[in-house]
């Protein structure tokens, strides 16, 4: 079975089709996902540009982690279940779109680049907890996590423009 | 008040006009748009969370303004800028959308707020009051529904 014919089988399920004709539902999914994907990427961002020494210099790296991780997993819980929905309702129809693949490479990456993050240089905050430049390493993650959020941002978007 | 010969005449500029003969710029100005909306809701809920009290509470309520403040003030001025763009590019599909004022007024419901309360409320005296309370959760009232509102225009 290829992935085109699983696509194809998702969207055509039951609720595939439901989500998809519901004039109400999908509006509602919809808007779900891009207000709690600016909560998530908003404060992502918030922790990237300390990273990279622009915002909250004078303030601990692990304040403004530690406090802003609550909001921001709530955003991405509530975009990734949201965006599976949208995903079930229309998944044959966006496998072939480029920007819908390259979306879908990007968030295990982002993904990668977190999980490295806080199991390499973030084991050693203590040391640099307060310095307003980071170690190169964590700038490095900063950097990633701004641009390919925004790779992200930029491809969701432009999925609804390359579909047939 | 008629204000169909402004929208006409929004929708009739050079900018309009170039905007919406390009397959490209539309989308893309709606990405800088979308990522200025991002960065300016992120931002202003973690403020408006601490102003409650329920976020960011190892720093002080000026120590959150002051450092996030001006993030949220520059993403807002993208979402504007390009929000403005993207209405020259098809005024007159606003003017006959029902979501459309609803997000207007909204827009001006938050600006009004921030310029006239919120921008001194964060210093001084007022630190903590319940009036500031209120304030802050108009202001995530309002943001979200510009937001909300904005996906509905594509919608309604």
């Amino acid at each position: 079975m290829s992935i085109q014919s699983i696509c194809q089988a998702i969207q055509e399920s039951n609720i595939g089709m439901g989500l998809r004709e519901s004039p109400i539902l999908w509006p509602c999914i919809e808007a779900t996902h891009v207000l709690s994907l600016a909560l998530s990427v908003g404060t992502i961002a918030i922790v990237d540009l300390r990273l990279i020494g622009w915002v909250m210099k004078d303030e601990p790296v692990t304040d403004v982690i530690e406090q802003t991780q609550p909001w921001t997993l709530t955003g991405f819980g509530l975009a990734f279940i949201s965006g599976a929905l949208l995903f079930w309702s229309e998944a044959f129809r966006v496998y072939p779109s480029w920007s819908f693949r390259l979306k879908m490479a990007c968030i295990p990456l982002l993904g990668l680049n977190a999980l490295l993050f806080h199991n390499t240089i973030y084991k050693s905050v203590d040391k640099w907890n307060r310095s307003r430049v980071t170690p190169s390493r964590a700038r490095f993650a900063g950097w990633f996590g701004l641009i390919f959020w925004a790779v992200v941002i930029f491809c969701g978007r432009w999925t609804a423009y390359n579909l047939q | 008040m008629n204000l169909l010969p402004f929208f006409k005449w929004c929708d009739a500029t050079a900018i309009g006009e170039f905007i919406r003969q390009s397959t490209v710029i539309f989308p893309i100005v709606e990405v800088v748009h979308l990522f200025g909306l991002t960065v300016l809701l992120g931002t202003l809920t973690i403020i408006d969370l601490r102003i409650l009290g329920i976020g960011m509470r190892r720093q002080s309520i000026p120590t959150v303004v002051s450092n996030l403040g001006p993030l949220t003030v520059w993403a807002g001025i993208v979402t504007i800028v390009t929000g403005i763009l993207l209405f020259l590019s098809e005024a007159l599909k606003c003017y006959d959308n029902n979501a459309f004022p609803w997000k207007m007024w909204l827009v001006l419901a938050g600006l009004l707020l921030y310029l006239l309360f919120q921008r001194r409320m964060t210093k001084g005296a007022q630190i903590g009051s319940a009036q500031m309370k209120i304030v802050a959760v108009l202001s995530l009232v309002f943001w979200y529904g510009v937001a909300l509102a904005g996906r509905a225009i594509a919608f309604i």
